[in-house]
This record gives structure tokens, C-alpha cells and sequence, in this order.
């Protein structure tokens, strides 16, 4: 499975992909705000997107939404790991169309649930 | 009261001027009795003037010497800036480096595991127990490996944890960077300040170069506002996993 994981530093995205590896993804490509993630998402196959909020350039809210307006990507699993925890940004990304949402700090035992939960729900589909 | 400071003594000559003029449809005249009158008020107001805004540029002098504000706006502040960018990048270093090491030590400690599984895989096939009793084999050399691969797995978690508590870099760092772009901002009007009191027009105003350590351009409405600090701000903070679940769920199905 193919995974683009989202986010302006560059230690969290290290630790995101260290947690796949030990879930056994090993196809994973990084990039580090919305800007560089939707030309990659536009000319490649990725399966899974874990984004990050908080970004310069373009943030991860706006990455989803511009997702969800692209026939191609529309149905992109978008999994939000970010430290915004408003109960109203969580709305509006849900809103928006996430598919989980997780705030950090994180456990390994959450990620592997929130991806192991989407993936369930879009094979039911 | 002398004639000079009075009200008549010191106006009435340029009134009687200026109707004369006027009764005479002479606009030489008026103009030139008008000239006067504008002098003569001049003499009377710029003492007053030149007294506020000496006071004026007194004020903002000792404003600027007391408040340090050169110092500050020059120096102080933006080192403060150029300090809290440090200590983003020493952390980021810091946390690279740690993840290095767990990077590294992992299939050190895969490896150790899967060969101590290995031999005690193919000792108990070739009847360990029967070569520690003829003593060709310790018993104990068994319970070493055995407990090389549970320590293993242990160290394995641990390596884990340790990867995740990395995240700490960029929680703290998020913080900082909040902090930086609020610096920014007093650092130009600390600019600003000075430029007045100096009685500048324009002023060399901070360069700011936006690199990975340099926080983002001020926030706007879709980009969030970073980690919550406890004590700050009054939103309604969601921080259990099944509430954020629950609250997605209750969006999506509305």
C-alpha cells in the first residue's frame, strides 16, 4: 500500500514512517506541506494520506479539501494527525471530509487502529 | 496690562486696515493688511507650537533612553528571535540524531532475537536437554537465549517509545514558532517606535528570511493555531481519542 505522509517537520515524519515500517508499509514518500503533497498525489497512485494541519505554504485542511474537489483523488483515504484540538477544527475538518482524525501526541496503538478502521470502512464500501 | 497685550492693542490697527480695504474695494490692500494680520497671529502661536513639540521630542527621547528601545529594536529583540530559531534547530537535531540511533540499534536488536530463536530452535531439535545433562552443553547457556529473545522484543517496544516520544520536537517546536512570529511583530513595531522618536521617515526595518527554522507566515483562518498550552486560550479543547471519534462519526452522518 502506498502511503504520503504530510508534515512541515521533518522528525514527525521520520517517526510516522518508522510507525508504518513497523506496521509493515514500507511504501512511503514524504513531503513537507500541501504545495509539494498534491502534485504527488496528482501524478501517482498513493493509497493513504496522513496530513498534518499546521503547515506554511498550504495547510492540511486546505490539502483535504482539494482533494476531496479532485475526481481522482476524491476518495483518497485522508487520515489528520495534527496538535490542533478545537473542537471546531475537528468539525470543519470533518466537514470537509476527513476520514480520522488524530490528535498528537499519539500512541502507536492509535495510528495502527485509525488506519486498520479506514482501510476496514473504504473495503466495505 | 500694557497696551501690546491686549486684545485691542494687538489687533484692532490690522481690523481697521482690513475694512478699509474693503470699504475701498482695494484688494492690494486687503491682501497686504491680511498678510499682516497672518504674521502678526503667527508671531503669537509659533512660541506655543515650538513649546508642545519640544515637549513632544522630549517625551519620546526619554521614552527611547528609558525604554532601551534602540537596544531592543536593534539587538535585544531580534536576538531573542535568532535564540528561540536556535533552539528549534538544536532540537531538531537532537531528536534527528536519537532517531538515528533507533534506526540503528532496531535490527541490531531484530537480528539478536532472531538468531538466539535460531539456535534455540535447533538445539531443542538436536536434544539440548540431553547435552546439558552429559554436560557438553550448559542448561543455562538455554535460559540465556531463551531470555535474549524476550529482552529483545522488550528493547524492540522500548525502541518503539522512543521513536514516538521524538514527537516531542515537533510539538515544542510548533510552540516556539508561535512564539517567534509574535516576537517578529514587536520587533517591527519596536521599528516603528524608534523610527518616531528619531523623527525618521523611513527606517531599516528587521530582514526576516523564512527558512525551516523561521516560523510560518502569520496564521490565517484554514491553518490552525498549534498545540494547546495549558493555561492558554478558551477554546473548547477535544482531547480523548473516542470524543474525536464520536465527533467525526456525528458530523459524517448529518
Amino acid at each position: 500500500m502506498k502511503f504520503l505522509v504530510v508534515d512541515d517537520f521533518s522528525t514527525m515524519r521520520r517517526i510516522v514512517k518508522g510507525l508504518l515500517n513497523e506496521l509493515g508499509y514500507t511504501d512511503i514518500t514524504e513531503a513537507d506541506d500541501g504545495n509539494t503533497a498534491l502534485p504527488l498525489l496528482k501524478n501517482g497512485s498513493f493509497e493513504f494520506l496522513i496530513t498534518d494541519w499546521n503547515m506554511p505554504g498550504m495547510p492540511g485542511l486546505d490539502l483535504l479539501k482539494a482533494v476531496r474537489a479532485d475526481a481522482k483523488l476524491a476518495k483518497l483515504p485522508v487520515l489528520m494527525l495534527t496538535a490542533e484540538a478545537k473542537r471546531e477544527q475537528i468539525i470543519e475538518a470533518a466537514q470537509a471530509g476527513v476520514s480520522g482524525y488524530v490528535i498528537k501526541p499519539f500512541t502507536a496503538a492509535t495510528l495502527k487502529e485509525k488506519i486498520d478502521k479506514i482501510l476496514a470502512s473504504k473495503a466495505a464500501a | 496690562m500694557s497696551q501690546a497685550e491686549t486684545l485691542d492693542g494687538r489687533y484692532r490697527s490690522h481690523v481697521t486696515d482690513l475694512a478699509s480695504a474693503l470699504d475701498g474695494n482695494d484688494e492690494a490692500a486687503f491682501r497686504a493688511a491680511f498678510e499682516r494680520l497672518r504674521a502678526q497671529l503667527n508671531v503669537e502661536m509659533n512660541p506655543e507650537l515650538k513649546r508642545i513639540t519640544s515637549d513632544a521630542l522630549s517625551a519620546l527621547r526619554r521614552f527611547r533612553e528609558q525604554a532601551r528601545l534602540e537596544v531592543l529594536a536593534d539587538q535585544e529583540v531580534p536576538d531573542a528571535r535568532r535564540r528561540l530559531a536556535h533552539v528549534v534547530k538544536l532540537t531538531e537535531e537532537a531528536a534527528h540524531r536519537t532517531l538515528d540511533l533507533v534506526d540503528q540499534s532496531t535490527p541490531l536488536v531484530d537480528r539478536m532475537a532472531l538468531e538466539a530463536a535460531q539456535l534455540l530452535e535447533e538445539w531443542g531439535l538436536h536434544g539440548s536437554r540431553q547435552l546439558a545433562v552429559s554436560s557438553m552443553w550448559p542448561e543455562r547457556a538455554n535460559e540465556s537465549l531463551e531470555r535474549a529473545v524476550r529482552d529483545a522484543e522488550h528493547v524492540r517496544r522500548y525502541l518503539s517509545q522512543m521513536l514516538l516520544a521524538q514527537g516531542y520536537q515537533d510539538l515544542s517546536g510548533q510552540i516556539i514558532q508561535a512564539v517567534i512570529r509574535l516576537v517578529m511583530e514587536l520587533e517591527a513595531v519596536l521599528g516603528k517606535l524608534v523610527s518616531l522618536a528619531n523623527g525618521e521617515e523611513t527606517r531599516r526595518m528587521p530582514v526576516l528570511k523564512l527558512d525551516a527554522t523561521q516560523p510560518m507566515p502569520m496564521e490565517e483562518g484554514s491553518r490552525g493555531s498549534g498545540p494547546q498550552v495549558p493555561g492558554v486560550g478558551n477554546s473548547q479543547i477535544v482531547s480523548d481519542q473516542d470524543d474525536i471519534d464520536a465527533l467525526i462519526a456525528s458530523v459524517a452522518n448529518q
